[in-house]
């Protein structure tokens, strides 16, 4: 079956500089599809082209079977984009931000009436639709841009960066939010940079860098891409990591990373077997332990894996994206 | 039309934005108005007066009575009694509008020959052709006559200037000089209106994300534009009107009556328009607001200055007369003047001053949209 978003061979150029470079990727409807790069690797420059807002320099996106190209305002129509910043007049009510989205979205005036309604309550606003958005909280005029930015229901919400510069818990909130809008059979398409994210909430997820897709799968398909192995972990105290470690490698043969107290390793071949005698080991040889534990590698590994760098070492590195578009301008 | 549909929605938001600051808005479109015409206006000064300076060779009583009769109506101002040499160069280095020789002859000359001579410059012509009746109903008093009129001691010899046409009245010469401060003020908020309101909105809307909210929704890119430059047109008319009202509670008048009135706003709305073109060119390549106001200071007021709001742009110095006559802010205010002190516009002064108009007024639109599409593709 044919991806809601079909993007074929998206090339995208400013000056010598290659934004983007040959993308290929398929999003089927009802995903939540994840975008993960560092910062500068292209992501904000291939949603801006799926939303009609840059033309490629070659290459092509169909949404819904429409190439964005050639039907910009159908394409408009069924897409919603949610930025980082919170974009609401704040001079303007509650209920003025929608009706002038809605008219924008060219909504009639009855299903104009509806849709704010609607927006209201879902916002749980509607006892503040007549407050100037700018006398609202953070929270409320966050969830007054989010139904702003839905007014005309669309099938596909793409999400640039959602939770840059959340605390914890709204990002946790974000997260449930997001999850609730895929049942209701949203696609969503979001970028970030934050693995633990791609990995909690997308279906599937597309790493790119340097503009190129380096791989697409599910958050395991691109875990088990890294190793067949596990990772293990050992906890002890910080005098005693070097004795612990010392012992691994010389029974073990374990290649072991000393991160302060914490021991890492990659178990390759039998993993299970493997973290069986090494537990066994530890516990005859008196170790002192406070906790191992082994798990699949991490979207970080990954992430190192795929590109080379880790992703924290490159978030912050180079002038991101959306500011080279902002500066062009 | 999903051009004007979507046209109305921005302009709507536009409007319901300067509603929600309404009261702001008024205050400050207030201020300017108030502190002009009220303290500049009341200041008592005439409008215009035509430096002079005059060369007495009858040195009799008579003379002496006629030049006090001149200096005491502030039609004219006496620079100095001098000798001729020095008046006509000062007349040349244009220091002066006009000359006045009373000959030796004076007050009566023998076979009706003139007994006072006026010389003046071609590039003065117009102002000093009005004050020539005041001078000759002064001569006549004395039993004098003014000379055949006149000569002008450049080169470029002008037309006769007795020829009825260029008897235009000036600004000022019968009226006093706050209905003339009132006329410039009008022409500066109107462009005031479109460069401030218009031009900090497109910058704010960039820096805030909204513009990109609007190219997201499937409109007509126009749109954006078009309701930039009719909502702060209308915004300027507005604030047109504030000023109108204070120039009149503060006792201006306007000569055409209340159709002068819709003249007002009508040349309002041109110079707005045309200012919109201006504004666009700013606030498309200014990304700080801070910055965009310091630029467009520096080109409006100038221009504003160089418009003969304040005073006459004949009192120019030569050099800086090409200033005020490219400047469609001129036309504007010479038209407004038209409007509230003449009350009539002289033969082709509606045409000059229209025609500048209409062409600013392209310029700024074509101007706008055209910029404002490179700028946001």
């Amino acid at each position: 079956m044919k991806g809601i978003i079909e993007i074929d061979n998206l090339v995208r150029r400013f000056g010598d500089f290659t934004a983007v470079d040959k993308v290929s990727i398929s999003i089927e409807k009802g995903q939540i599809f994840g975008i993960l790069g560092p910062n500068g690797a292209g992501k904000t420059t291939t949603i801006n082209m799926i939303l009609g807002l840059l033309e490629p320099t070659s290459g092509s996106i169909t949404v819904n079977g429409l190439n964005v190209s050639k039907h910009p305002n159908e394409v408009k129509q069924m897409t919603g984009l949610m930025t980082q910043e919170t974009i609401v007049d704040s001079e303007l009510t509650a209920a003025q931000n929608l009706e002038i989205a809605a008219r924008l979205y060219h909504l009639s005036s009855d299903e104009r009436e509806s849709a704010i309604k609607e927006a209201l309550k879902e916002a749980e606003l509607t006892d503040f639709a007549d407050a100037k958005a700018g006398s609202l909280s953070g929270g409320m005029k966050r969830r007054l841009y989010l139904v702003k930015t839905m007014i005309q229901k669309p099938d596909i919400l793409i999400l640039d960066e959602p939770t840059t510069g959340l605390d914890v818990q709204n990002r946790v909130q974000m997260w449930d939010h997001i999850r609730a809008l895929q049942q209701r059979g949203i696609t969503i398409v979001l970028t970030t940079q934050y693995l633990e994210e791609a990995d909690q909430l997308c279906n599937r997820i597309a790493v790119i860098d340097h503009g190129k897709v380096v791989a697409t799968g599910t958050p395991t398909e691109l875990k088990r891409l890294v190793s067949s192995g596990r990772v293990m972990e050992v906890i002890t105290s910080l005098e005693e990591a070097q004795k612990v470690a010392d012992f691994l490698k010389k029974k073990f043969k374990l290649d072991i990373k000393v991160l302060g107290e914490k021991l890492e390793c990659f178990l390759e071949k039998d993993p299970v077997d493997t973290f069986g005698k090494v537990l066994d080991g530890l516990v005859k040889a008196k170790m002192p332990i406070i906790s191992i534990s082994m798990h699949l590698p991490t979207m970080d590994d990954v992430f190192i894996k795929l590109t080379g760098s880790s992703m924290r070492d490159a978030v912050g590195t180079q002038v991101s994206d959306r500011s080279n578009i902002m500066l062009k301008r | 039309m999903p051009l004007l549909n979507d046209t109305y929605a921005l302009f709507k938001r536009e409007m319901l934005i300067f509603r929600s600051n309404l009261r702001t808005n008024i205050i400050r479109s207030m201020i300017f108005p108030l502190v002009l015409i009220l303290f500049f206006g009341n200041l008592g000064s005439t409008t215009y007066g035509v430096n002079v300076a005059i060369v007495n060779y009858a040195n009799n009583p008579q003379s002496h009575s006629f030049i006090n009769a001149l200096s005491s109506q502030r039609t004219l101002s006496i620079v100095g009694i001098t000798s001729q040499t020095n008046a006509l160069s000062m007349l040349q280095k244009e220091s002066i509008d006009a000359a006045i020789i009373i000959l030796p002859s004076f007050p009566a000359a023998s076979g009706g020959a003139p007994s006072v001579d006026v010389y003046y410059s071609d590039s003065d012509a117009q102002a000093v052709s009005a004050i020539l009746p005041f001078i000759q109903t002064q001569a006549q008093e004395y039993g004098g006559s003014v000379g055949a009129h006149i000569n002008t001691p450049t080169s470029s010899l002008s037309d006769p200037p007795s020829s009825p046409a260029s008897l235009i009245p000036l600004y000022g010469t019968n009226s006093n000089y706050k209905v003339f401060l009132v006329g410039g003020i009008i022409a500066m908020v109107a462009a005031f209106g479109t460069v401030f309101g218009g031009g900090i909105s497109i910058i704010t809307d960039r820096q805030l994300g909204n513009l990109k909210s609007f190219l997201l929704a499937p409109i007509n890119k126009l749109s954006i534009i078009m309701s930039k430059i009719l909502s702060g047109t209308l915004q300027s008319m507005l604030y047109v009107m504030v000023a109108i009202a204070i120039g009149l509670l503060d006792g201006a008048t306007i000569a055409m009556g209340p159709l002068g009135l819709l003249w007002i706003l009508l040349i309002a709305g041109m110079i707005s328009l045309g200012f919109s073109g201006v504004t666009t060119i700013l606030a498309s390549r200014i990304n700080k607001v801070e910055v965009y106001s310091i630029v467009a200071n520096v080109i409006v007021l100038p221009m504003w200055f160089l418009s003969g709001a304040f005073f006459p742009a004949s009192s120019l110095p030569s050099f800086m007369r090409p200033l005020s006559t490219y400047n469609p802010m001129t036309y504007a205010t010479q038209a407004v003047r038209d409007v509230m002190i003449l009350g009539y516009f002289p033969a082709n002064a509606i045409l000059i001053d229209m025609s500048a108009l209409l062409a600013f007024l392209v310029f700024g639109i074509v101007a706008s949209v055209l910029l404002f599409k490179t700028h946001i593709d």
